[in-house]
């Protein structure tokens, strides 16, 4: 109680010589923070990719803010240079995979934390709700790792996403297929599909199944359960019926196990796994299969052996790992530290937190990728908010390491391809 | 569709239905006994997986071998919770009901989050137990073992639980729930009676969770998955009705993968909640309910 009477009394000595140069000098000493929300689900089923969210954003934020001399834009530190050196403060808020939720809780940042903009949040479900209510309150949203195409679709005017969509993974997976099948010889007849049935899975389902028929490949089976079901017992006895040549599943992470221990346990060992993503790259799922997670392959916005091209990888990878629990950066987290320097990036050509400037500094972005941790050509948002330069590759879990194995002009490992023999 | 693949869905149904049978016995027992609906259910089949965890993670014992173990801890806690929280509801004066409901439900928002707190939101799950990740074939029938020794261990504990009604204690815990205040006359400790019921109640529970521990992730929102079938399954075999939940539970399991198979897997939840609205109209107190 006494703090507040203080701040508000000190508010109000402030208002009263705004206009004389007392106040001037004491901004110039302390610029004062960068307050960004952000929402992520951090109880709940998706909670542990909310902790590490929250490393991740984190240690970015401690990046910009501190002095840890990152080869990267913004890595030098000390602040936000155009404003001062202000510091990024971070207020995050728990979605709890809720899409009501996170609407209330991003609602909440920006009426009372006053947050500049918002960064999240993991499920594209919760998304629709959180964009939704940056644009209402004319704020921006930064998606991270959202990959649902139909996000930037909505006409928001302030929706920035610099991580690839669904409809980019998806296209080079079967840009993949093809690659692969001209190189062994052995191509991709079948594919089937089995996905959960919010925004994510349904829209990557619907993307995969139009690609596999324009790239003639017969799709043996589309299914569609519920997320966080009991079993996948009989989705598993379908996808052996079918016994398509790849697997291609959109699940999150409880979802991932179970339906990689119900297939084992139905007798079938699918010839290649090709994930979207989400679950099937969470490090609890690969705890949790075992050995019956080695081969499967995932499309990736990030590659982590891509060391020489991004000389910020290592360092960036290591102050996460001191931070959580030695885990390694993934798809994920490496998105999450790339959304708020994209921010910050903006919020410093800005030279202002004021909305509109915001945006047009978002607008304006131009970051070329070799001064990101990402393999993308680069960052640059399209009439949608869309990053038009963010190019995804595939990656394949072997011997318990992400490899890179396509495009093969970036592909640290050689792909094991078992379709066809 | 070839009939084995029918054969294998139907059998894998009837597996699963045999845990949520045992996870809704408990709760089934309890709402019989007393009038308390234990929204906590869910809670203590999750605490029942992270014993198995904690206990395999330290000791190497393989989760079929710590049935007793966790059985006795989780009846150790269902006492725990009678006495320290369910048995001051009931001697709240008035809105019982609510006070009941409320408490239970403050107590599964709280385990949840003292397990996050102590475990952590990371998915946990045991993958080298004697039963992990083996099958046994049947010609083209596949099942995994876990699941197979999980269906036969909820059968015994069903019998255990028919046998226990059969001794002083269950025709006691008859005649509590007949009429809780006239057992006092004839020398029943009321108390005593509710404490081992919920006991009880949560061993059972407890034995669920140690199979299911063997072949299921672990994590502090897993109960969720379980408690909404679990009520189901004990509306729609009768409140407090042992053989109505065994099955119940059976029933849910099947139509489960059915509706999977022959209509849509993402519908499968849609199968079960008609089955439990057609038994609601024609037969409100359950299959097998005296209510």
């Amino acid at each position: 109680m006494v703090d507040i009477g203080r701040r508000s009394l000190l508010g109000g000595a402030t208002a009263g010589v705004a206009a004389g140069t007392l106040a001037a000098r004491a901004r110039a000493a302390a610029a004062p923070d960068i307050v960004i929300g952000a929402v992520y689900p951090l109880t709940g089923n998706a909670a542990p990719i909310g902790h590490d969210a929250q490393i991740a954003l984190a240690l970015e934020a401690d990046i910009i803010n501190g002095h840890y001399d990152v080869p990267m834009l913004l890595g030098q530190g000390g602040g936000l240079p155009a404003l001062g050196g202000a510091k990024i403060k971070l207020v995050f808020a728990d979605s709890q995979n809720s899409p009501q939720i996170a609407r209330t809780e991003a609602e909440r940042l920006i009426t009372e934390e006053h947050v500049v903009a918002i960064i999240g949040s993991y499920t594209s479900a919760t998304a629709v709700t959180i964009s939704q209510i940056c644009n209402r309150y004319e704020i921006p949203y930064i998606s991270a790792e959202n990959s649902a195409p139909s996000l930037s679709q909505q006409g928001l005017s302030w929706f920035f996403r610099p991580s690839p969509t669904d409809f980019d993974f998806s296209k080079s997976m079967f840009d993949f297929f093809a690659a692969i099948g001209k190189k062994t010889g052995r191509p991709v007849r079948s594919v089937a599909i089995i996905h959960e049935n919010s925004v994510f899975g349904t829209g990557s389902a619907e993307i995969q199944a139009a690609l596999a028929k324009k790239a003639g490949i017969k799709v043996l089976a589309d299914i569609s359960y519920q997320a966080s079901t009991p079993s996948l017992a009989v989705e598993a006895e379908r996808l052996k019926a079918a016994n398509a040549d790849v697997v291609m599943p959109s699940s999150y992470t409880s979802d991932a196990i179970l339906l990689v221990r119900a297939m084992h346990d139905a007798g079938y060992a699918p010839k290649a796994i090709l994930a979207q993503d989400a679950g099937f790259i969470d490090p609890a799922f690969f705890k949790a299969v075992g050995p019956l997670g080695e081969g499967v392959m995932s499309r990736s916005s990030f590659a982590i052996d891509a060391v020489e091209a991004r000389p910020a990888i290592p360092k960036v990878n290591a102050m996460f790992q001191a931070r959580d629990a030695g885990k390694n950066l993934n798809d994920l987290t490496a998105r999450e530290v790339t959304a708020l320097q994209v921010l910050a990036d903006a919020i410093n050509r800005a030279g202002t937190t004021r909305n509109t400037a915001l945006q047009a500094a978002l607008r304006a972005t131009n970051i070329p990728g070799n001064q990101t941790i990402m393999p993308w050509v680069g960052i640059k948002f399209d009439a949608t908010g869309q990053n038009t330069e963010g190019n995804p590759v595939i990656q394949q879990y072997q011997n318990g390491v992400w490899h890179t194995i396509f495009p093969f002009d970036v592909a640290t490992a050689p792909a094991v391809w078992k379709v066809g023999t | 569709m070839s009939t084995a693949i029918v054969v294998q869905v139907a059998l894998g149904g009837l597996l699963m239905g045999l845990v949520y049978a045992l996870v809704a016995a408990g709760l089934s027992l309890i709402f019989g006994l007393m009038d308390v609906v234990n929204f906590a259910h869910g809670e203590l089949l999750m605490l029942a997986m992270y014993a198995t965890f904690v206990i395999h993670e330290n000791s190497g014992l393989d989760p079929l071998l710590q049935l007793p173990l966790v059985a006795a801890l989780l009846f150790g806690i269902g006492v725990a919770i009678y006495r320290g929280l369910i048995a001051r509801a009931l001697g709240v004066r008035f809105n019982t009901g609510m006070v009941q409901i409320f408490v239970t439900f403050g107590l599964s928002i709280f385990l949840v989050g003292a397990a996050q707190l102590a475990f952590g939101a990371d998915f946990r799950s045991i993958s080298n137990g004697l039963l992990a990740n083996r099958t046994v074939a049947m010609g083209a029938i596949v099942l995994p073992l876990s699941q197979v020794a999980a269906g036969l261990v909820c059968l015994i504990a069903f019998a255990a639980l028919a046998l226990i009604s059969r001794t002083e204690f269950g025709r006691a815990l008859e005649a509590t729930r007949e009429d809780r205040d006239a057992v006092a006359l004839i020398g029943i400790d009321r108390d005593r009676v509710f404490s081992i019921g919920w006991g009880i109640g949560a061993a059972t529970v407890g034995i669920a969770g140690v199979m299911l521990a063997s072949f299921y992730y672990i994590s502090p929102t897993v109960g969720g998955n379980f408690a909404l079938i679990a009520y189901v399954t004990v509306a729609l075999g009768g409140f407090g009705s042992l053989l109505g939940a065994l099955v119940a539970g059976i029933l849910v399991g099947l139509v489960e993968a059915m509706t999977a198979l022959f209509i849509d897997p993402s519908l499968k939840q849609i199968g079960i909640f008609a089955i439990y609205v057609l038994v609601l109209m024609i037969r409100p107190r359950g299959l097998f309910g005296r209510l």
